[in-house]
């Protein structure tokens, strides 16, 4: 190959390299950013994994799937419900590697659903329930479920002996088979010691880092939160650290002081960067993961979300495909939030929209046009009477304003408490 | 049309042209297609310093080899610490079955390098199209590697059919699908999820690798721990 044939061949593949880099990434919550089969462009279908309430409906948890494809018949409705029997605490839910399936937890109960959505992602199918976290692992309430090749790495936020704080993650495989369990640090780790804690977990392979955050144990999340916060006990049993580990080795290689309970945390999408964020729920407060100079890792404060004396309760963060915007939920004021990240360092609040009495989660389509948000946190922290809407709402986003596409009011579809989300799309035919 | 929009249209005429010339030159010069690989921003960690678990067991399945006869996978992915692949010949993604190829590649290099790893493993090649890919195509497309196997034999393999290869396919948990037209007719491109499993000698699978795990110098760690791990059982 002449040198111009080469140097040709070269660009065009670093063209197709930026292009594949940025088809890689959406942006869904909790989403593990090397999952095959992204939605790329429309997505077709907001599942949604609900929360049974004793007296409405069938009263069980429930995985509820909702047209979202502006393009069909049935858009904005929903199109099907799979009850999985009982009430557990229906929370967070994460795709395979291979986005065929969809792993979805209880906190109360710790039973793992599993539902097959690759198949026909318009009717989940249920597979199989997996209830032996706590005999295999001593952990308790299944939170973030993040893809590895082959495996599903697990985080719990609490274990069967006190039902406290101190918990870790396990790993099975696809299949549903038990592999292993890493207890979260404790003792120092570097200058800083661990809580044992957990919540949320986010890695970057290209540096074989993982970060993981920390949040309350059952005894907490169980608990009614206006008992709670009068109790100055229960209060000092929140997580206040994050820790960075060897991917690879599974060890915990650092421990940072992030105090008010860091709960999600999302890398820079942005292949170029090399920082991830996260927001503290009773700080109000993003912080900033990055390099420290010297091989490791540091954690920054960075802003403030709203009055942080008023406990606006951060619970919920969607980053932009570019790295360069962030969503955040507040649950009691109600409030979504847009950050501009153009300098992670320095994040400024450029938008504001009250988007509901009570809001947690927030997803946002991988092009950034299109944000959906829920209503539920936990059943004992939702509000009462008529501040408990429980919804799904989806707007458009043109860049300056959320204005509403459609609106799922599972009050009145008698369905339960909206809680966490995930996107699917139609596929190609199976062989 | 605007002036804008005029040179917007001639700059995309020139690169759908120029795509075009390279990829034809590419099948022409070297008829693989140029792999992406993923950056690896780390020093690994030490072999023998971390565990491998039992991810699951590899599955059984009936194979065709290089000879044409049918043979037991189990023969290609037990005694040897094996590094399998599932991969098309006439894949053309770059981030898929080229970069196994450059990986395989790569890593096979580093294995060579260290002779207390000669005899010690193996790679496997195995087809996802039993059509397409015949016995002869895959010995084509592993070329002087599938022939060369002193110190770590490479095997190309391909199944009999879709009845032979699919219960291979569920074992290890890989689904395909064949891409569709715009008339939703099939096209010659299959989708998958790249994977690598890493098995040991009795046949259990220790580590899977997609594509943002493809880190060669990783993966020779890997490959020396189960080494490190089986010295340490016969000890």
């Amino acid at each position: 190959m002449s040198n111009p044939q080469r140097i040709r061949r070269r660009t065009i593949a670093a063209a197709l390299a930026a292009a594949f880099a940025g088809a890689a990434f959406a942006d869904e919550t909790c989403n593990s950013p090397y999952t095959a089969r992204l939605i790329k462009g429309q997505e077709d279908y907001v599942h949604v994994w609900t929360l049974g309430v004793e007296g409405v409906g069938d009263g069980s948890d429930k995985l509820v799937t909702i047209d979202a494809n502006p393009k069909s018949k049935g858009y904005g409705k929903v199109v099907h419900s799979h009850s999985v029997g009982g009430r557990g605490e229906a929370h967070h839910m994460g795709f395979t590697d291979d986005r065929k399936h969809l792993w979805a937890g209880g906190l109360d109960d710790s039973k793992i659903h599993i539902f097959d959505v690759g198949t026909d992602p318009a009717k989940p199918k249920f597979v199989k329930t997996i209830a032996d976290l706590a005999k295999q692992t001593g952990f308790v309430g299944p939170h973030t479920f993040y893809a590895m090749p082959g495996r599903m790495l697990i985080q719990s936020l609490s274990n069967a002996k006190d039902h406290g704080g101190k918990t870790g993650m396990a790993i099975y495989n696809n299949k549903g088979a038990f592999v292993a369990k890493y207890d979260m640090p404790e003792g120092e780790v570097g200058v800083v010691k661990g809580d044992g804690y957990g919540y949320d977990i986010a890695i970057n392979p290209r540096k074989n880092v993982m970060l993981t955050s920390s949040f309350a144990g059952w005894n907490n999340y169980m608990m009614d939160m206006g008992k709670m916060v009068k109790d100055g006990e229960a209060m000092k049993r929140f997580g206040a650290t994050m820790a960075a580990w060897d991917l690879k080795a599974m060890k915990p290689k650092q421990i940072f002081s992030v105090p008010g309970s860091p709960l999600e945390i999302r890398w820079s999408l942005n292949p170029k960067d090399k920082w991830a964020i996260t927001a503290t729920a009773l700080t109000s407060k993003l912080w900033l993961i990055k390099p420290d100079g010297k091989g490791g890792w540091q954690a920054k404060d960075v802003a403030t979300i709203g009055d942080p004396s008023k406990i606006p309760l951060p619970v919920d963060i969607s980053i932009s495909a570019d790295g360069k915007g962030l969503w955040v939920n507040t649950f009691m004021d109600g409030l979504t939030r847009y950050f501009d990240l153009s300098n992670p360092e320095a994040p400024k609040e450029t938008y504001t929209k009250k988007t509901g009495k009570q809001v947690n989660m927030v997803s946002q389509s991988w092009d950034g046009k299109r944000v959906y948000i829920t209503s539920s946190l936990l059943a004992n922290w939702d509000k009462k009477g008529d501040d408990n809407e429980q919804f799904l709402r989806a707007f458009h986003w043109d860049g300056k304003e959320l204005k509403p596409a459609f609106e799922v009011d599972f009050n009145k579809e008698k369905l339960g408490r909206a809680h966490h989300m995930k996107f699917s799309a139609k596929g190609g035919k199976k062989t | 049309m605007p002036k804008a929009a005029r040179r917007l249209s001639a700059l995309c005429i020139a690169l759908a042209a120029l795509l075009v010339a390279a990829s034809a030159g590419a099948h022409r010069e070297e008829h693989r297609p140029v792999a992406v690989r993923p950056v690896m921003d780390y020093t690994p960690p030490p072999a023998g310093s971390y565990a491998l678990h039992v991810i699951q067991r590899a599955p059984e399945g009936r194979v065709v080899g290089a000879d044409g006869r049918l043979h037991s996978l189990s023969a290609y992915t037990r005694g040897r610490i094996t590094l399998l692949s599932l991969i098309y010949t006439y894949c053309t993604e770059p981030t898929g079955c080229a970069l196994a190829y450059e990986t395989s590649v790569e890593l096979r290099k580093r294995v060579l390098a260290e002779p207390r790893l000669h005899g010690r493993a193996r790679f496997v090649s195995l087809s996802f199209d039993p059509l397409n890919d015949t016995h002869q195509a895959m010995q084509a497309y592993g070329g002087s590697y599938a022939r060369d196997g002193k110190g770590l034999p490479w095997h190309f393999l391909t199944t009999r059919s879709m009845q032979d290869l699919k219960p291979i396919l569920d074992g290890f948990d890989q689904e395909i699908e064949m891409e569709l037209d715009e008339r939703g007719r099939p096209t010659r491109t299959i989708s998958h999820m790249l994977k690598l499993f890493l098995i040991d000698r009795e046949g259990r699978v220790r580590e899977i690798y997609s594509t943002a795990f493809l880190h060669p110098e990783a993966m020779l760690n890997d490959i020396r721990s189960l080494v490190m791990e089986e010295d340490a059982g016969r000890r």
